[in-house]
């Protein structure tokens, strides 16, 4: 056995750097936490678009922890919204483009707070006037950056600071937005929700949306080891696990009609989903009520694989099982 | 305004009106917040930890999936220069061990084996390796079986002068008895050839303790390997009442090798639960006796018996076939007498009787009262081999094998080593193999003035250690098999496999501790800490980590497929 301590003084990385074969949005040297999910998000989403492409984004973590002043961990370029606005932004610069005859693709980021909830009104509004953006919400289903509130994505059951977990709730009383079927009613070209733990499937979906044009919606499943309480370790196992549940369903809509969906191969119980979770651990307790509303979680994931018909019949190379396998000497990413 | 993002931090120029010109992130040495640092770990894979000839497996593996198999035998042959032969032979510890059977089915990895053996022979491909700087020191090996065969070449391959001494005028030891159905003579002939032909001094005849003495060699040769397998008889007798045609299985199987016919028998009891008693038995019926009998005290191999007792040692796809081509097992059974009239036996009697292990040692009962009588023409011992003494007597002592210092010479030597059947622990092609290539890296040790420490076995990755997120079953392949004719006669029973399905075969592999090159760790990391190179010399994977800006998180060591990456403390 021998250790390869892997950078022998005599490898250049600034070198390396510059002759990666693959496009990168975002560089080293971010403030994101250890094993950050909606970094690795951002990154796969601007390796799929990029690099003709101009940023709108929304405060949150993203924002922050891109531009700690007077740096910036941006390649293309990019500009900071308020934390409402970002929809109505990107529409602006996408306009501008269009009056000068230029083709660069817009891209509008925002988090979950920034979407389900203060961004709302400005994205309906954009996907309403039919604006040629792409707008990813980097879903960690809560507010991340200002320490862990509750937002409209927030999942039932979960713990957050103003969702707490005691004797009279168990985390989070309210439901976890339908956000997709709002998107839906708004008959946009494209809407898809993918997980950072199916880089492949979200690659294509970024290529598929800037491939229409009109206003295209991408919901991406990104964990928070902060906010989630799992070990930085666990962040692409731990969303395998919200897609394998069905608390996450991977899904495409053209013109708000679901054409698409990712079968789950081998679906799991909730209460694996929960295990390495902080925000859920209070459901595995041996109390009635933390045994209630772990059911009610799994019925909710039951739910989901009822209406979107999630179950595989057979296994294939789309499903949870089959959409993710390595494939020896790289290239399985596409 | 140009925007140039390799500035160091000292540059970033603030302007008038306080807006500053933004300097890249990476000035910003997010590695500073690491606890651990992942590193790159090839880690030994449970399929390499059980092959007795310790070959790399999943490197060849990997190679045959990736369409280069001639790359994929020259990584087999740094191991093994018998693959051919091993493929065919070798009852693959390495299957059981693999991860893979913990989660679908094992990889068929003799298939794989066997398919590169043949490949290279019908290719003419010259074994890699030989071609270093040639050292003056010689070094004698005493028995060209695998063992011996395997020491010469791995010796060779160090560039030493060897000479090979060999008894019988053929090299290729008791391999050579193995029969036709199993492992076709030409076969084995070609692979031997091949290794003789690597720049061995070949002496056939030549017999130590006969033709030579140890002291001689001692005298002639600056170390000695003693690889002689196990080639007496042993004594075999039921109340000393033995008939006067005694043949022993050992001495058949030669008999039909050199001579090519054998006694014809209406019914032949063949004594023994090893490979000889089961190959003589499907020989004998392939050659025309009437009904073959094994009789043994042990119980049938392979099967998963809890009791304790003692299995035959003969590998348990072979007996299983014996029994399918009509050979009739009696196994808890012992011959109690022998009934002879004149000097040719009639019958047996046969006892009820166990082997039980008790800690290392079996124990044999059988039980009176028990006793069927069983008529036959021929009773055939194949009750195991002892090494031959002539020559190495004093090695031996008493005992009937040849006792190994940990460092791997013959107990109470510095100069002389051995390996294989003649030493506890052989058994097996595969094992004899690997001893060979033990014994040449301790001799050049020695050679080369180094201290001889004793090797440390493997400790293979566990299961655990994979991520099995990342495979999918997968249906094996499966050695297809020739029936009728085949089972009657001499023709090789099992086939090699055709190159796509073995290839795609070869693919099911995990590559357990190994670098599957398949991108996870580059593309997953959220700090773009792990950079693709192009092969950087010295580093055997394709990827660095960069830790100016790997944070420690973890995520690449948990996602990597394979096991490959390691977290360790920073140091
Ligand atoms: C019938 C039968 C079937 C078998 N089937 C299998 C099988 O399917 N799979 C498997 O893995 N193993 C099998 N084996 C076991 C396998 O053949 C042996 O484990 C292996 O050949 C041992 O190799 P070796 O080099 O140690 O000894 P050997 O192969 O026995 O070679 C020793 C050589 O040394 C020579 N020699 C001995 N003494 C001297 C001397 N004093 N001077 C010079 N030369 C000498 C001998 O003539 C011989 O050529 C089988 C064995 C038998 C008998
Ligand atoms: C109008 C307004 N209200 C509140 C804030 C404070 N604030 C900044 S980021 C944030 C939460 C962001 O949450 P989310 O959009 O989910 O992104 P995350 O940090 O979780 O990635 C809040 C409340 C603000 N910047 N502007
Ligand atoms: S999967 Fe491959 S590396 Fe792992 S034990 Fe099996 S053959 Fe060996
Ligand atoms: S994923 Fe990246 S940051 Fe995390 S341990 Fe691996 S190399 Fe370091
Ligand atoms: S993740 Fe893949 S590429 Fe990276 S070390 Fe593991 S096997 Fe190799
Ligand atoms: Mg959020």
């Amino acid at each position: 056995m021998t250790p390869i301590g892997s950078r022998p003084p005599s490898v250049d990385t600034t070198a390396l750097r510059k002759v990666q074969p693959r496009f990168s949005g975002i560089e080293s040297g971010h403030g994101a936490c250890q094993g950050c999910g909606q970094a690795l998000a951002a990154r796969l989403v601007l390796e799929a678009a990029g690099p003709d492409v101009i940023v709108a984004n929304a405060t949150g973590c993203l924002e922050i922890f891109t531009t700690p002043w007077p740096q910036s961990a941006w390649t293309v370029p990019w500009i900071h919204s308020l934390f409402e606005n970002a929809a109505a932004v990107a529409a602006g610069i996408e306009v501008a483009l269009r009056a000068q005859g230029r083709t660069t693709r817009v891209l509008a980021f925002a988090g979950d707070g920034g979407t389900f909830d203060i961004g709302f009104q400005a994205l309906s509004g954009m996907l309403e006037r039919n604006h040629d953006v792409l707008f990813v919400c980097f879903d960690n289903e809560a507010y991340m950056n200002t320490g862990v509130q509750r937002s409209g994505s927030t999942p039932h059951g979960a713990w957050t600071n103003t969702s707490p977990a005691g004797r009279v709730r168990q985390g989070k009383r309210h439901f976890k937005k339908d956000l997709l079927a709002i998107i839906a009613a708004h008959g946009i070209p494209y809407a898809a929700t993918a997980s950072v733990a199916y880089p492949s499937d979200l690659r294509a979906k970024v290529r598929r949306a800037l491939d229409v044009s009109g206003p295209s919606f991408l919901l991406l499943h990104s964990p928070c080891p902060l906010g989630w309480g799992h070990d930085s370790a666990l962040t692409i196992s731990v969303d395998r696990l919200a897609v394998e549940t069905g608390l996450f369903p991977i899904l495409e809509m053209e013109r708000g009609h679901v054409v698409g969906s990712m079968k789950i191969r081998n679906p799991r119980p909730v209460h694996e989903y929960a295990l390495p979770q902080f925000r859920f651990r209070h459901l595995l307790a041996e109390t009635p009520e933390a045994r209630e509303e772990l059911e009610h979680l799994q019925a909710l994931a039951d739910a989901n694989i009822e209406r979107y018909g999630l179950l595989s019949d057979a296994p294939g190379p789309r499903d949870s099982g089959g959409a993710d396998t390595v494939r020896r000497g790289g290239s399985r990413w596409g | 305004m140009g925007i140039d993002k390799e500035r160091p931090a000292s540059s970033v120029r603030v302007n008038a009106g306080g807006f500053a010109l933004p300097g890249t992130s990476r000035m910003n040495h997010t590695g500073s917040w690491r606890l651990e640092r992942p590193l790159y770990v090839t880690s030994p894979s449970p399929c390499h930890g059980a092959c007795p000839a310790h070959e790399e497996i999943p490197v060849y593996l990997d190679h045959l999936a990736m369409d280069r198999p001639r790359q994929a035998w020259e990584a087999l042959v740094a191991a093994n220069p018998l693959p051919a032969v091993t493929g065919r032979v070798c009852p693959h510890p390495c299957e059981t061990a693999c991860h893979r059977g913990s989660y679908d089915t094992a990889v068929s990895i003799h298939s794989a084996e066997r398919f590169l053996g043949d490949m290279a022979l019908r290719e003419g491909w010259p074994y890699p390796g030989l071609d270093g700087d040639q050292r003056e020191e010689a070094v004698a090996v005493v028995g060209a079986g695998p063992s011996g065969l395997s020491c010469a070449y791995h010796l060779r391959r160090v560039g030493y002068r060897v000479t090979l001494f060999e008894a019988l005028p053929e090299a290729g030891g008791t391999c050579r008895i193995i029969p036709d159905y199993r492992l076709p003579a030409e076969i084995l002939s070609r692979e031997v050839e091949r290794i003789l032909a690597t720049g061995i001094d070949f002496r056939p005849g030549q017999k130590l303790g006969r033709e030579i003495s140890l002291e001689e060699l001692e005298e002639g040769f600056s170390a000695v390997f003693l690889a002689p397998g196990r080639q007496k008889n042993r004594i075999y007798s039921v109340d000393h009442a033995l008939p006067g045609d005694l043949h022993h299985g050992l001495d058949l199987l030669w008999e039909w090798r050199n001579v090519g016919s054998l006694p014809r028998w209406d019914r032949a009891v063949v004594v023994g639960g090893g490979n000889t008693a089961v190959d003589l038995a499907r020989t004998l019926l392939r050659t025309g006796s009437r009904e073959v009998h094994v009789v043994t005290d042990e119980e049938l191999p392979g099967l998963p018996s809890p009791t304790g007792r003692g299995a035959m040692p003969a590998i348990a796809r072979e007996v299983a076939m014996a029994l399918e081509e009509g050979v009739r097992i009696h196994t808890g059974r012992r011959i109690g007498r022998l009934i002879l009239r004149e000097e040719r036996v009639i019958a047996v009697e046969l006892l009820h009787a166990l082997k039980e292990i008790e800690g290392q040692t079996p124990v044999h009962r059988a039980f009176s009262g028990t006793e069927t009588i069983l008529e036959t023409d021929a009773v055939i011992p194949a009750v195991g081999q002892e090494v031959d003494p002539a020559g190495i007597e004093r090695l031996l002592g008493n005992r009937t094998f040849l006792s190994l210092l940990p460092t791997g010479q013959v107990e109470g030597e510095t100069r002389i080593f051995a390996g294989g059947d003649a030493c506890p622990g052989g058994g097996i092609v595969s094992q004899a193999v690997g001893s060979g290539h033990h014994g040449a890296r301790r001799i050049d040790a020695l050679l080369r003035q180094k201290t001889l420490s004793p090797e440390s076995p493997p400790s293979p990755i566990p299961f655990t250690s994979l991520n099995l997120a990342y495979f999918e079953e997968r249906p094996a392949y499966v050695p297809r098999e020739r029936h009728g004719e085949a089972r009657t006669g001499f023709s090789e029973i099992e086939t090699t496999g055709p190159a796509d399905e073995i290839r795609t075969e070869a693919d099911r592999c995990f590559s357990c501790g190994h670098c599957l090159e398949c991108d996870n760790c580059w593309t997953l990391c959220p700090d773009g800490a792990v950079l693709r190179t192009a092969g950087i010399p010295g580093i055997p994977v394709p990827y660095v980590f960069d830790y100016d800006y790997c944070k420690g998180c973890g995520l690449c060591a948990q996602e990597c497929p394979s096991g490959h990456i390691r977290m360790s403390p920073e140091p």
